[in-house]
């Protein structure tokens, strides 16, 4: 056990490792970056309305236009605008879910060849690099403004994060199943719906929740560049100084994404233990 | 009627010991109506319509043949946008990501006594997060005029909000019995969080951090499309424009960026956990 | 010197958990205390350093009443007084040196303690609390790396470098197998004689507590049943303070 020399405590002293030179490295990393940035990122002070416009928005919230925070029967009513976003949201995770499908099984090594898994990985990871306003930016251009670009736009920007996940789903198959049932003498698609179904239901129906709570916040920010829901009205009475709407908007949209984030949770814990 | 109950209710399985099990009701029986009642809703509201896509579908191909060969000459346009879209995330992510720690510390239920005090913050935070980045940048915009620094104030913000949630959620799982250890040794609870939680929860931190970043840097080149700085401002004008081969160069340099630091910084999280 | 007189704790959720606690430890003795889980063991230790409130009665440390004190002053107390854990509560991600200097850190300036800035003072007496432990050649070591045996001495060399008056052990050795026990009860001899610190440990395994206490106080359903040198324990009173004959899992066997 007694090690033949003893080590003294002077001694080990002098031995601690050197933690300082990475802190050191990394330290100097950031400050070489921030010294970069100052020539980029440049505080010009307040705009002269800076402030108001600051406690403006911040009144707004306890002040909001109720007329059309309540209306319900307008198309510019509160409601009908989280209704439209929540649309947009909803059919652009189930059309990119569904595309995803086939596009995370030919992307899966343990299904297809390793050389078109990489093609499809490829262009996943292409997919994903952009962000969605890019995708709704080129979509106006095909389909014109409107609730309708927008579901086209989350239904490509979903696939980039959706196929991702599944394809590791998938990649974590549990083959054993599938040989076990293999042995008991079932068909293709007995083997499909006993073996890999239940394996896979869970884990993307979990995924496809998870996205569209993303895809509700994207809906939100489509509006703005015209790709419907609440967020072109949002911008435009921001940047008319319409406080009061300012203020109805954003209660909606903090109450929309609050509320399908809780349902979201909520669903996705039910689903990881099992109903 | 029989049939339609078999349909819904599997049959029941008969045990060797001629006791009859019946199988849970599937959830495919209340999970197939209701989504098909939210897509005919959905469809109508969006004003759905497969006809448009089909007519004009091809639009998209073509617009994306015009980027193709994209206008390398336009190159010295974008370097100065697209550093400083780099840059707004390295000090927006910064930022967030030290202001986030306190309010970490203020949001959780093992560390924070005070209800009151951890109410009010996980309230604030949660409200704040529902904010779109685009919607935070054109806010900052109009507070501190056009350029890169509105931009950036929005991802601190951003990344504040996300970083708070994700990390007091780490700090209610960490092993508090360092933390009673050091706290009987005289510290504050403080001086016991940042000594005996802390070193257990840095690597992981770090790679929120680092998360954060790879998202921010996606976030941070749209943000010029509410004049909040970056190239964002180029790509919405040579859109709106219609230069495409110049849109074409822009996103290539844009998946080249974000590959690059979603690389390093994988590497590097990869060695941190 | 530590005096309880008749010190009560109950519990927000109504258990009783000490009944009129009398007693009276002096600078440098060995107590250890047994009785069934449930029994108060726990409560009685915390209270010491205040970890836990008494409700009733009055708690001398040194002569000052501790139940007075509050913030910085608490604190201040609380620096003197070492604990150790059953679960040894080291940071298992982190290396033995860091665990051991963490105990500094209640000495230190905020502003110090948050950038890990520890003095080349602070450093040694760290090293030398290790060496105390015979595992000064783990000092840069991951905790999680040690075993069970060698983390107990971490976290008894993080409470010596606390340089404290009292030492409080809250079942130092339950998770621990015989030969190892042994060995550390053996260190907390060792400090407990040459550095006079008074140790007061929660024994499960009684024999244990036998061989190393030199005075052992019984407790049940919150009060003292016994109090005495560890040669006066006979079965009869083993019998009392544990009212059934003791299982096998409180004796730890022989080495």
């Amino acid at each position: 056990m007694m090690t033949s020399k003893k080590l003294t405590v002077q001694e080990q002293l002098k031995n601690a490792p050197k933690t300082w030179l990475t802190k050191l490295a990394v330290i100097a990393v950031i400050g070489t970056l921030l010294w970069i940035a100052k020539d980029y990122v440049i505080y010009r002070g307040l705009t002269e309305t800076g402030l108001r416009v600051a406690r403006n928005i911040f009144v707004s919230i306890f002040t909001p236009n109720t007329s059309i925070l309540f209306n319900m029967t307008s198309r510019n009513g509160v409601p009908f605008l989280l209704l439209e976003t929540a649309a947009i949201a909803f059919l652009g995770t189930l059309i990119g879910t569904i595309l995803s499908i086939p596009i995370a099984f030919l992307s899966s090594r343990n299904i297809v060849p390793k050389w078109i898994a990489s093609i499809g990985v490829s262009l996943i990871v292409v997919i994903r690099t952009f962000p969605a306003v890019v995708y709704g930016l080129m979509f106006i251009r095909v389909t014109g403004p409107g609730a309708f670009t927008g579901v086209l736009t989350l239904s490509i920007a979903s696939i980039g994060m959706v196929a991702k996940l599944f394809i590791e789903v998938i990649e974590d198959l549990d083959p054993g199943i599938i040989e076990s049932l293999d042995a008991s003498g079932c068909n293709t698609i007995q083997k499909i719906q006993y073996g890999i179904v239940p394996q896979l239901m869970s884990n993307f129906a979990s995924t496809a929740i998870y996205r569209f709570e993303i895809n509700v916040k994207y809906a939100t920010i489509l509006g703005m560049v015209g790709a419907g829901g609440i967020g072109a009205p949002l911008i435009f009475a921001i940047s008319a100084y319409r406080w009061n709407d300012v203020g109805a908007l954003l209660i909606g949209l903090i109450v929309l994404v609050l509320v399908i984030e809780a349902i979201s949770t909520r669903i996705r814990s039910k689903l990881a233990t099992g109903e | 009627m029989d049939k339609v109950k078999r349909l819904l209710l599997p049959k029941p399985i008969v045990l060797s010991n001629g006791k009859s099990v019946q199988p849970k009701l599937s959830p495919m029986v209340y999970v197939i109506p209701i989504m098909g009642v939210l897509t005919y809703y959905s469809l109508s509201v969006t004003r759905f319509n497969i006809g448009t896509l089909i007519r004009r579908g091809e639009q998209f191909w073509i617009i994306v043949d015009r980027m193709i060969p994209p206008n390398f000459a336009y190159f010295s346009n974008i370097y100065t946008p697209m550093i400083a879209t780099i840059m707004m995330s390295v000090v927006g992510t910064l930022i967030g990501a030290i202001l986030a720690l306190p309010a970490a510390y203020a949001s959780s239920q093992t560390m924070n006594q005070s209800n009151v005090g951890r109410t009010i913050t996980k309230w604030v935070s949660s409200v704040l997060r529902t904010l779109p980045v685009l919607v935070l940048a054109l806010i900052f915009r109009i507070i501190f005029g056009p350029g890169a620094f509105a931009g950036m104030v929005a991802i601190a913000v951003f990344t504040f909000t996300i970083m708070t949630k994700m990390f007091f959620e780490l700090i209610d799982t960490a092993d508090m019995g360092p933390f009673e250890a050091i706290l009987s040794s005289g510290a504050t609870r403080i001086q016991a969080f940042w000594s005996s939680i802390m070193p257990q929860l840095w690597g992981q931190y770090y790679s929120l951090v680092l998360y954060n970043f790879e998202m921010n840097i996606r976030n941070a080149a749209i943000l010029g499309y509410v004049g909040a700085g970056g190239i964002g401002i180029l790509l919405n004008e040579r859109l709106a424009w219609r230069i495409y081969p110049d849109v074409g160069l822009i996103l290539l340099v844009l998946m080249i960026t974000v590959l690059i630091i979603e690389n390093i910084s994988r590497f590097i999280r990869k060695k941190l956990l | 010197m530590i005096q309880f007189q008749g010190v009560t704790k109950t519990y927000p959720n109504g258990v009783s958990a000490l009944r009129g606690i009398d007693l009276h430890i002096n600078q440098g003795e060995f107590v250890a205390i047994i009785g069934l889980s449930g029994a108060g063991k726990s409560t009685l230790i915390r209270t010491i350093n205040q970890m836990i409130k008494i409700s009733s009665g009055s708690l001398l440390v040194n002569n000052i009443d501790v139940t007075k004190l509050k913030g910085k002053k608490l604190r201040r107390f609380r620096r003197d007084i070492g604990m150790v854990f059953q679960s040894f509560n080291l940071i298992k991600r982190t290396t033995v040196i860091k665990n051991v200097l963490a105990a500094r850190v209640a000495d230190m300036p905020f502003y110090k303690s948050m950038l890990g800035l520890y003095s080349k003072q602070d450093r040694i007496i760290a090293l030398e609390a290790l060496d105390q432990v015979g595992i000064l050649e783990k000092a840069y070591t991951r905790a999680d790396q040690l075993s069970g045996g060698q983390q107990q001495r971490v976290a008894l060399a993080r409470c010596v470098a606390q340089q404290p008056q009292i030492i409080l052990a809250d079942e130092p050795v339950a998770s621990l197998d015989p030969v190892t026990s042994n060995q550390v009860m053996s260190d907390f001899v060792k400090i407990n004689k040459e550095l006079n610190i008074t140790v007061i440990a929660n024994m499960h395994h009684v024999d244990i507590a036998l061989k190393y206490a030199r005075r052992v106080i019984g407790i049940k359903e919150g009060l003292i049943v016994f109090d005495g040198p560890s040669t006066e324990i006979t079965n009869e009173k083993l019998k009392q303070i544990y009212g059934r004959e003791l299982s096998d899992d409180e004796l730890m066997g022989e080495e």
